[in-house]
């Protein structure tokens, strides 16, 4: 996955959308990105119920639990214009793949849309964060996998009394994760990371 | 598997920042390159 991170300007000027899939789960996936340096286009979890998506396109190997390593490329009108497979062990060219999406966006005829450049992540923006906080953990690992751990400040409740101080302050309770830009607070995980990814990697 | 000429069936699945994606939501906007891959931290 991270040669396709690396190449990601060439899908996108060719107008593809990169979508990486396996069963696994949504937090198997953000650790994973994690382990890999940040992953900005999605992992899909085909988890449940298990190997769906998979199974509709004749992917899934049932004996096995798993799917295969396939590559299927859709064009904007819905119609399959690819589909191969390099068996589970086998391993993809991402930069021949770069190249048959370039191909395949010449010769289509049907309307595309530019992927325009993120406003990127607001001015003045920290995170506020507690230990042992599953919540947190996740807006932490989203940070990771969008390439914004460091851009955007951070301050353990937990650990640091004057963070705490500040939250309380701001944001009138204690709760975190809590995203605080300029004076405004924004307290569910799901709301920041939402927040956090329309900033820098919109789909 | 799917051949190449097929109408490709819509999905909705999370993704790892929790979102969820559809194929519709690209109709007529983007292509879509799906990479499905045995399992995480395997090779790409």
């Amino acid at each position: 996955m991270p040669a396709v991170e690396a190449l990601l300007p060439r899908f996108r000027a060719a107008h593809t959308q990169v979508l990486g899939v396996s069963v696994d789960s949504v937090h198997c996936h953000a650790n994973w990105g994690k382990d890999l340096g940040g992953i900005s286009f999605p992992l899909l979890a085909d988890f449940n119920p298990k190997g769906a998506l998979a199974q509709s396109l004749g992917l899934y190997l049932e004996k096995a639990g798993i799917t295969d390593r396939a590559t299927v490329i859709i064009d904007s009108g819905g119609i399959v214009r690819h589909a191969s497979s390099v068996t589970p062990s086998g391993q993809r060219d991402i930069g021949a793949l770069a190249a048959l999406c370039e191909e395949i966006d010449k010769a289509s005829t049907g309307p595309c849309e530019d992927f325009a450049p993120p406003p990127g992540v607001p001015e003045g923006a920290t995170l506020y964060i507690k230990s042992r906080c599953g919540f947190s953990r996740a807006t932490m690992l989203a940070m990771d996998n969008l390439h914004i751990a460091g851009k955007v400040p951070v301050r353990n409740v937990t650990e640091d009394p004057s963070a705490m101080e500040t939250l309380r302050r701001i944001a009138g309770k204690e709760t975190a994760p809590c995203l605080i830009v300029g004076e405004t607070p924004m307290h569910e995980s799901k709301d920041i990371i939402r927040r956090l990814v329309d900033a820098t990697a919109p789909l | 598997m799917i051949a190449v000429g097929d109408k490709a069936p819509d999905f909705s699945l999370p993704d790892h920042l929790g979102r969820t994606v559809t194929l519709a939501q690209f109709a007529g906007r983007r292509h879509v390159m799906l990479l499905f891959y045995p399992l995480d931290w395997t090779p790409t």
